[in-house]
């Protein structure tokens, strides 16, 4: 290595992050060159002083400060309690509604029954059986939350 | 119950303060107050506003808590926070900071007095005399510990702006150490 090529990798040499190869070529140049040798202690006082900058803390109250103006946090994971509590709430209010379901299922099948397609109309019955396959699916997927927002919560 | 909060680890803490756990948030404000208050004063050079980015980060923080996924570190994360709300005030007009007052430093004399002054202190000195963007990549990499790559990333420049950043700077640094001070003071300091 020149001067030239020692200047511009004198940093990296500082900072360990010269491969060794040139490392050594780095070294090799140093033991001869008072210029280098010079240019070295200066860029490791910089260095130095840079890596070893204090910690400087902030006034006594600083924490007192913080906490006192806290904002109110945007928590959008479901509390499991309400997880739990959704399931039986879905599951009743479709059972409790199934005939007015029936009837909505019903008219709007029996709508699209035009005249060369044939639709099946469901009877009461058939569509409280739907209603409560809807209800069942919704169990499902309350406590599926409701596991997630468990784990969520114990994950600590 | 306090004892064991403080002594919980941050990811637990970090948990419990996304779910609005003031107390555990306060832990971790306890263990990176001098830290955020540090990086945001060696970027603002100015207790007050320093004090007041700080602060502020850590409402941000507090805020945004509950969408962290922990991809990144949450030191990280908070460091990029405290790099944005620092930045923001920056580009805002400033009034003009009395440097060597608000580092404390005594203001430079003729060379010879150098010879029995901290080195360390005229570097410091001469790091709150460099342009912002050097001065913010020099301390998020030494003193904050970050990689060429997370500044990059925190600070929405290309890697290699980064380390041409921290390579003048520290350059200037260097220079303007030899320059005030002169080898044949800094000779008997460094080898004395």
């Amino acid at each position: 290595m020149n001067c030239e090529e020692v200047r511009r990798s004198i940093q990296d040499y500082v900072t360990r992050e010269l491969k060794p190869e040139d490392r050594r070529r780095f070294d090799a140049h140093l033991v001869e060159c008072a210029e280098c040798q010079r240019e070295l202690a200066l860029m490791t006082a910089v260095v130095s002083t840079l890596d070893h900058q204090m910690v400087l803390e902030p006034g006594p109250d600083f924490s007192e400060k913080v906490l006192s103006t806290l904002p109110r946090q945007r928590v959008l994971l479901l509390s499991p309690w309400w997880a739990l509590a959704l399931a039986p709430l879905l599951a009743g209010v479709v059972w409790l509604a199934r005939v007015p379901i029936a009837r909505g299922l019903d008219g709007l099948l029996g709508r699209v029954n035009v005249s060369h397609v044939t639709v099946p109309t469901l009877s009461l019955s058939q569509a409280g059986a739907g209603a409560l396959a809807v209800a069942l699916v919704g169990v499902a997927v309350a406590f599926g939350a409701s596991a997630y927002a468990w784990r969520e919560y114990l994950r600590d | 119950m306090l004892e064991h909060v403080e002594s919980a680890p941050e990811e637990a803490l970090v948990s419990r303060s996304a779910r609005g756990d003031e107390q555990a948030f306060g832990v971790l404000v306890e263990r990176y107050k001098g830290m955020l208050y540090s990086m945001a004063y060696r970027l603002m050079r100015d207790r007050g506003r320093a004090e007041d980015a700080a602060q502020e980060s850590f409402i941000k923080a507090w805020a945004a808590l509950p969408g962290f996924k922990g991809e990144a570190k949450f030191s990280s994360w908070l460091y990029r926070i405290c790099y944005n709300t620092c930045i923001s005030e920056l580009r805002k007009k400033r009034p003009e900071v009395e440097l060597d007052e608000a580092m404390g430093v005594p203001v430079a004399g003729p060379a010879e007095e150098f010879k029995n002054r901290d080195i360390q202190v005229v570097i410091q000195e001469e790091v709150s005399r460099l342009p912002d963007d050097y001065r913010a990549a020099l301390t998020l990499f030494h003193f904050n510990g970050l990689s060429y790559d997370e500044i990059a990333r925190l600070a929405h420049k290309p890697m290699g702006t980064v380390k041409a950043q921290i390579h003048r700077g520290r350059a200037l640094l260097k220079a303007r150490l030899l320059e005030r001070v002169g080898w044949d003071n800094l000779k008997e300091v460094m080898w004395q």
